[in-house]
Order: structure tokens, then sequence, then C-alpha cells
């Protein structure tokens, strides 16, 4: 049943200035009030076809960072809305949403967002840190290998190159901490958060199947990510039964009660990737290992990079927008962006910002504190 | 017909289902410049222009009503343009709210005691114009107390700034005709956007003084308790630097509290004296920022079952009507229940100060009242229960709408605007003054 939490909305525009869409364009039908109040006012709108299929365009023109549904003290499940009102757009005007076929089918073929061989999946970080980190070959999950840990990478990290010194921080921390661990590999199918996002739960749970079948074969007890999106996915709708899924740092924080110091040279801020804190919760672990860590850094505003809800295939332009914007307001020109998201980081190095994972600050600080 | 023309509706008081149509354009200036642009298509095509800020307010001023209109939203205005800590002001562009500006100044030590509940999205033209509050009013002062002078344009492009002393413009007939109508920064506050377009306004900044403040609570047995507490305040001219009541609140979100109360926060030195006429327990930080909380969220809370909304936002409980509470207040339940009106939550500043029509100042309770939204009710049914409430008011002493000065139950502000509207000329918000808005305000519920 469709909610109608929406009716709620007192719209007392408390969420307004807190949304990056509305603060990217200025303009209040961006804006989660100027939503919900559309949804209010449906009925002397919706027998306009043109504003009809507006509106189901701007319900993609969100990061769905969830800052609205934080901020409200009405009992609106923005986030819920979002969701449910994408998926009826979808679902109502699919010509609408070609542009997104492409995706949609990469998915359905080799389950993963690049429309790459499934095989790829291990070709490419395999080939760069086999030297690296020898004996990265034989953590390749195969049928009938077993495992405390499985590493579940996601499309991003599996198959984009700036995401390398990332892979080869974690697995060097992995390596260091005597971890009996397998990663995915060609096993390894999209965790579905993509389609999820437009709505398509089914198409979701096609590929979280045949994940949940691994998991389970290899008799993990953990399932570890680094992508906060894949987190959502294995920790909310894997229904893993045996395994517990976590992030890298709530693992690394869990695992080591002291680290290595990091030896400092720049300035640095965290950034909260918002699926992470906002969505999963998880802010203490972040600053926990970063205070183990011994390094210095400022807060940034707990607001979205501009990179999530699908914003960087809907709306480029405007991803952009929100994450130049940010830039500029936070001063991020002399600072390295700390962050914990692939995603995050996609979206921080295409603005031409500096930044490191939490993992890569550990991995250098394991290896002697170099920078 | 864009989303823009529609989503420009979205407000937070009961009258949000405007006729879209009448619409004509929508604005979001970014200077004077681009105001002055707006405002001539709208005069060359013989459309009304309302102004819009954060869309906050609970009259339903900022919708327009069912004129042929553009509607021209201050929120891309946010620029702050100068600050003085020395001479104590800022200049800012409207559509920057308090929260905003105090950002800025807080790590200078400097503040603008403006502090309305919606703070977070109130913008500072739209508090003018309803000459908002908050908690802190009764020492602090309402928005005209803390603004020094406003810059506006007229519908007919021409530009005034107006002071507590007077108004000036670049055109000296205008100049000297409004001066000689006495024209000071009390005409524009509450004037709901009738007169013009407000573009800049200078505000009083102050030093945030180091005084060590302790919170406490004060539970009443009755009305009469409460309002009798708030009025010894008054009399004694109390240093209360927080003052809030919950007079009640629905038991799904009462959270453990039993109103009728009254949060407080005072300079520890008074507490002695406050003693000596309220029973007030202390509270420790967490309590009291956790009681703040809870008083702050009620206007947007919900029951489980139903919505709450706005039915009339404001009552002014002053002198007599302060005093004999139980008796106002019982009046007005009575009033509320026999339309069908389940109570939601009572609540408000106080002690507080706002101003009446004739720009004198009253000092009391400002309660806020939210119902549960009513099923099968017309808009002509509520809006006639609204009317009801002011005639109640009116026999009660209560203020109505005390933050709001509402000009359709003030008869001394509405002939002031019409005053000042005959020399400035009409063209804002008209429909406000007109006779029908009763009618046109009961279509949108
Ligand atoms: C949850 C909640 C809590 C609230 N708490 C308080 C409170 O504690 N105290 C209080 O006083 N009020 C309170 N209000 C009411 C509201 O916030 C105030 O009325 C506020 O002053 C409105 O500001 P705004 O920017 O939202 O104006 P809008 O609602 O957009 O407009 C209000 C009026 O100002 C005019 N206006 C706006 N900008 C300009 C401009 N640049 N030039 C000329 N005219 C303009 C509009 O035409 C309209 O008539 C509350 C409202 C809500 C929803
Ligand atoms: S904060 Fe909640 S109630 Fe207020 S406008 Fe936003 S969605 Fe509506
Ligand atoms: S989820 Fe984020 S981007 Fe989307 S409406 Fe809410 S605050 Fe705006």
């Amino acid at each position: 049943m469709m909610s109608t939490s929406y009716d709620k909305c007192v719209r007392c525009g408390s969420c307004v200035k807190f949304c990056p869409l509305f603060n990217a364009v200025g303009e209040e039908q961006y804006s989660p009030r100027g939503k919900t109040y559309l949804l209010q006012v449906m009925d002397q709108i919706e027998d306009d076809p043109e504003l009809a299929k507006e509106f189901r365009q701007l319900l993609f023109q969100c990061t769905l960072c969830g800052r609205c549904s934080e901020v409200c003290s009405s009992d609106v499940d923005l986030l819920k809305v979002w969701h449910e009102q994408r998926a009826k757009a979808v679902q109502m005007a699919p010509e609408e949403f070609e542009y997104l076929d492409a995706l949609r089918d990469a998915l359905a073929n080799v389950a993963n967002i690049y429309g790459l061989d499934p095989e790829d999946r291990a070709i490419y970080w395999l080939d760069e840190l086999e030297d690296d980190i020898p004996g990265l070959e034989d953590r390749v999950y195969e049928k009938g290998k077993t495992a405390d840990t499985m590493v579940f990478l996601g499309c991003l990290m599996s198959f984009r190159g700036s995401q390398m010194d990332v892979l080869r921080s974690l697995f060097t921390m992995l390596e260091e901490v005597g971890e009996d661990y397998l990663v995915m590999g060609a096993e390894e199918n999209c965790c579905g958060h993509p389609l999820y996002l437009m709505g398509d739960e089914k198409g979701a749970e096609d590929l979280r199947k045949h994940n949940r079948s691994v998991i389970e074969n290899a008799q993990a007890k953990k399932v570890v990510t680094c992508c906060p999106g894949c987190l959502i996915q294995l920790r909310e709708h894997h229904n893993l039964k045996n395994a517990e899924a976590l992030h890298h740092t709530q693992y690394f924080d869990q695992k080591m009660e002291t680290t290595p110091k990091y030896n400092q040279t720049k300035e640095l801020a965290y950034h909260d990737p918002c699926e992470l804190h906002r969505i999963l919760g998880i802010k203490t672990e972040p600053r926990s290992l970063l205070k183990k860590l011994g390094v210095e850094y400022r807060e940034m505003e707990a607001s979205c990079c501009g990179g999530g809800g699908l914003l960087r295939m809907t709306d480029p332009g405007l991803s952009d927008i929100i994450i130049q914007a940010r830039s500029a307001k936070e001063k991020l020109r002399d600072t390295v962006v700390v962050t914990a998201c692939p995603s995050c980081r996609e979206q921080l190095l295409a603005s031409e910002n500096r930044t490191k994972d939490i993992i890569e600050l550990l991995a250098d600080a394991s290896e002697g504190g170099a920078e | 017909m864009k989303l823009r023309d529609i989503a420009i509706g979205a407000n937070a008081s009961m009258y949000y289902r405007l006729n879209f149509k009448k619409i004509r354009g929508v604005y979001y200036p970014r200077t004077e410049t681009d105001v002055l642009a707006a405002i001539a298509f709208a005069r060359d095509n013989g459309y009304d222009v309302t102004p819009k800020g954060g869309g906050s307010g609970l009259s339903g001023a900022c919708t327009g009503g069912d004129t042929d209109r553009i509607m021209m939203s201050s929120l891309q205005m946010t620029e702050m343009l100068a600050i003085s800590k020395d001479i104590g002001y800022v200049d800012v562009q409207p559509g920057l709210t308090p929260d905003e500006i105090n950002a800025v100044l807080e790590p200078m030590g400097m503040k603008l005691f403006v502090a309305p509940s919606s703070r977070d999205i109130a913008t500072v033209g739209g508090i003018l114009s309803t000459d908002g509050g908050g908690n802190d009013t009764w020492v602090n002062g309402t928005m005209r107390d803390n603004t020094i002078k406003v810059r506006m344009v007229t519908y007919d492009g021409r530009k005034l700034t107006v002071s507590h002393e007077g108004v000036k413009s670049d055109d000296p007939d205008l100049e000297a005709e409004l001066t000689k109508k006495g024209m000071t920064i009390h005409d524009v506050a509450s004037s709901h956007g009738t007169l013009g377009f407000i573009t800049e306004l200078k505000l009083v900044i102050r030093p945030v003084v180091g005084e060590t403040l302790v919170g406490s609570l004060a539970e009443f047995p009755d009305y009469d308790t409460l309002g009798q507490a708030v009025d010894g305040m008054i009399k004694r001219e109390s240093p209360i630097r927080y003052g809030e009541t919950i007079v009640m609140a629905h038991p799904d979100v009462r959270e453990g509290f039993n109103p009728p109360l009254l949060i407080l926060q005072y300079p520890e030195e008074y507490e002695s004296e406050l003693k000596e006429f309220v029973d007030i327990k202390r509270l420790d930080t967490d309590e009291f920022e956790r009681l703040k909380d809870i008083r702050i969220k009620l206007p947007k809370r919900n029951p489980m079952e139903g919505v709450q909304f706005a039915l009339f936002e404001g009552y002014g409980f002053h002198e007599e009507s302060l005093r004999n509470m139980q008796h106002t207040l019982d009046e007005i339940d009575t009033l509320l229940k026999s339309h069908d009106l389940v109570p939601f939550g009572k609540y408000g500043h106080a002690p507080s100060k706002w101003y009446l029509g004739d720009n004198t100042a009253a000092y009391g309770i400002i309660m806020h009242s939210r119902e549960i939204r009513p099923e099968g009710k017309t808009g002509t049914e509520l809006l006639q229960t609204v009317l009801d409430i002011v005639e109640k008011c009116d026999s009660l002493g209560v203020t109505p709408k005390p933050e709001h000065k509402w000009p359709f139950d003030d008869e001394a502000k509405s002939s002031r605007l019409n005053e000042l509207r005959e020399v400035i000329g009409p063209g804002f918000n008209s429909f406000i003054l007109d006779e029908a808005c009763d009618d046109v305000l009961s279509s949108m519920v």
C-alpha cells in the first residue's frame, strides 16, 4: 500500500534550507517541502500531462541523502515517500526513463553497472595488486572455499582505477590484522542498490539472491564492504542469516584497539557519507579510527556530496553544482577530504578535490606513517 | 504552467489550495535590480505582486489570495552585505534567516536577538512583515525593535528607506507625502507585504554576554495560577531570558510532563526572587534542553491518529485575560469544541511582548494553538470558526494573532495600511485588504 505520510507534512519549511538540491537551484519545487506540497495538491495538477511528467523527472532530481527525513519533526518518512514515488513514476511512464535502460539491462545481463563481463570483476585490481599483496589471487572466492570474512567490493571498487589505492589499503590492512578472508570476485553480483534507488525492488532482489547463496556457501560470519550503498543492501535487504554485514570502518575499529599514528602533513576534513551516517547510523566508528590514528581534522557540514540517489546519471549538471558549491563553501582547496565511501570519492575526485578513504590513512600509518 | 508556479504556493498555513492559474509569474530575484524588473513586468500587465519569504507564516498572507499576480520570493536574496561589530549592526538581504545570520555572527561573539521557533526557515524580511519574535521577545523585543531601517521598492518602482525616525525616498514628493503621514518602521512591521518588497534590512546585533543562566520548570494546578505567575513576572520586570509555556498537549506528545507548565531560564542570582512568587524546580542542563526540544517540536508533531493543523495560530493574553486565564481558555475551548475541533496543543512564549495595531506594546503570553485536522469540514466552515474566534477574542480582551497582526482582524492596522497605500499606491498583496479576503481564504483551506 502506498504510504500517505506526505499528508503529515505541515509545510513548516524546516527541511528546505538543508536540502542540497534546493541549495543548488534555489527554487522551491526542488525542496522536500516543495515536493510534499506538490503531492498534497496533486489532485489539482495531475490532469496536466506536462506537469505530471515534470514531477516524475523532479523525483529523480534528489540525492536521497535523507537530510530532510532527519530534520523533519512531523513523522514524515520522506525517504520512504521518495522511494515509493520513484517506483510509481517509473511504473507509470517507463518511456520517460529509457535513459536508465542501459543500466537496468547491464544489471540484468552481467550483474554489474558497467555492462562488463562478470569475470572481469576480479581482473583489473588483481593484475594491479598481485605484487603488493602476495597470495591475493588465492583470496578470490571459488566454489568450495570458505572463510570467516567475505569482502564485498561492489561495482565501483571492482572496476574503477580511481579506487585502486583504497583497495590496496584494504587488502594490506586485512593481511596486517591476519584476517581469514575471501573476496567475492567474479561471483559477486551488484548489490542491487541502483535498482533499489529506482524503486525496482524485484530487479534488486534478483541480484541479491546469488550474493546470499555465495556468502552462505562460504560460511562467512562477516561480510565487509567499503561501500555504504552496498552495506544498505547487505545489512537491510540481503536477509543474511549467519553473517553480519559491516562497513570497513566498523570492522577495523572493532579489530584494532590501537593503531599506529598517522604522520599528518596536510589539513584534513572528514566528510560523512550520507548513506553511512544518516541512513545506516554509522557515525562513531570512522571518528574513533581517526582518533586512534591521532589525526587532527575539521568536521564538515553533514550534507551531501551530490553523488547519491543516481543523481550523477539523472542530472549530472546538478550533481556538479552541488559538489562545486560545497567545495567553495567549505573551502576545500587546501584540504584533503577524508571519507569512507567509493561514491563520494568519485564525486570529490571529479570536482578536483583531494580525498582519502580512512582505510588509506590506516594503511599509511601501518606502513610507517608515510603520507 | 510549470511546477515552479505551483510549488511557490507551499506554505505553513492551512490556506494552501491555491488557484494556480492566477499565478502569472514566479520570480527569485537576487538583487534590487532584479526586483525592479519583476515589478515592472507585473505593472505592465496589471498584475499584483505577492512577496514571499520562507512561507512559514500561518496567516496565508504569502499566498497572495486569488488575485492575478506574480509571486516574488526572497529565498535567493541571501547576501550578508556588511557587519559592524563596533556600532552593532548587520546589513542583510531579506531572504536570510536568523539562524543563517547568527551562524556568521557567532564566532564574533555577536548575535541577532530575534528567535521565532521557525528561525531555521523564516526570513528576516518575512519576520519584519509579521513583526515576529520568539521566546526572548520579553527581553529583546519583536523584530521591529531589532530593525534599524529597511530598504524597500514600491509598485511603481520607487525606493524607500524606512527607519524609526521616518522615511526617505529617491522621489522627493513621495518622501514629503509619507513624512506628512508620519511613516516609520512601525508601519512596515506587520504590513504583510502590502506596501512593497523589502530588499535590505539593517538589523541590531549585540554581544552575547556571558551570564550564568539557570533553567527551571514550574508546574501549575490550573490556568489562573499560570496566568498570574506570568503577570507577576511582567510587573516585576523579571529578567527571564527564555520563557516558554506548554499550556496543554495531547497525550501522544506530552512525553511524561504535566501541563500547564513554564520552562524558564534566568540569571542564577535572580532565582531567590523568582521563588517568592513562582513554585519552581531547578533543572539540570540536559533536562532543560530536553524540555526546550519538546516545546519547539510541538508545532510540527502529530498525534498517533490524524494530523495537527493551525486553525488560529495565536492568542495574546494580557491584563485581565491573563490574570483570568482559566475563564478565557474555557471560553475559547468551548468555542473550538462547538465547532468539532479537538485541541492538540497549546503552547507559546511567556512572558512575551507584542504590539497592538496602534503600535502600543502589550505584555503577556503569546499562546499558539493547534487542533487535530477535522475530517469533512469545508473551508467556509473553518474560516467561520476563525472569524468566531476573532470575535470571541475581542470580547475577552485577548489579542487575536498577536505575532501576526493579521490586518483583517485589526481595524487600526488595516486602516493605517490603506492610508499609506493611498500615497504609495496599491499593487502589493492587495487581497489582504480586500473585503472578499475571508471568502478567498476559505476557498484555499
Ligand atoms: C513551526 C513554526 C513555528 C513558528 N514559530 C513562530 C514564533 O515562534 N514566532 C513568530 O513570530 N512566528 C512563528 N511562526 C510563524 C512564522 O514563522 C512567522 O510569521 C515568520 O515571520 C514568517 O516569515 P517567512 O519568511 O516565512 O514569511 P512568509 O510566510 O513567506 O511571509 C509572511 C509575510 O511576509 C511578507 N513578506 C515576506 N518577505 C517579504 C519581503 N521581502 N518584502 C515584503 N514582504 C515580505 C509576505 O508577503 C507575507 O505577507 C512559526 C511558524 C511555524 C511553521
Ligand atoms: S520538515 Fe517535515 S513537516 Fe516540515 S516542511 Fe519538511 S517535510 Fe514538511
Ligand atoms: S533526500 Fe536529500 S536531496 Fe532529496 S529531498 Fe531530501 S534533502 Fe533534498
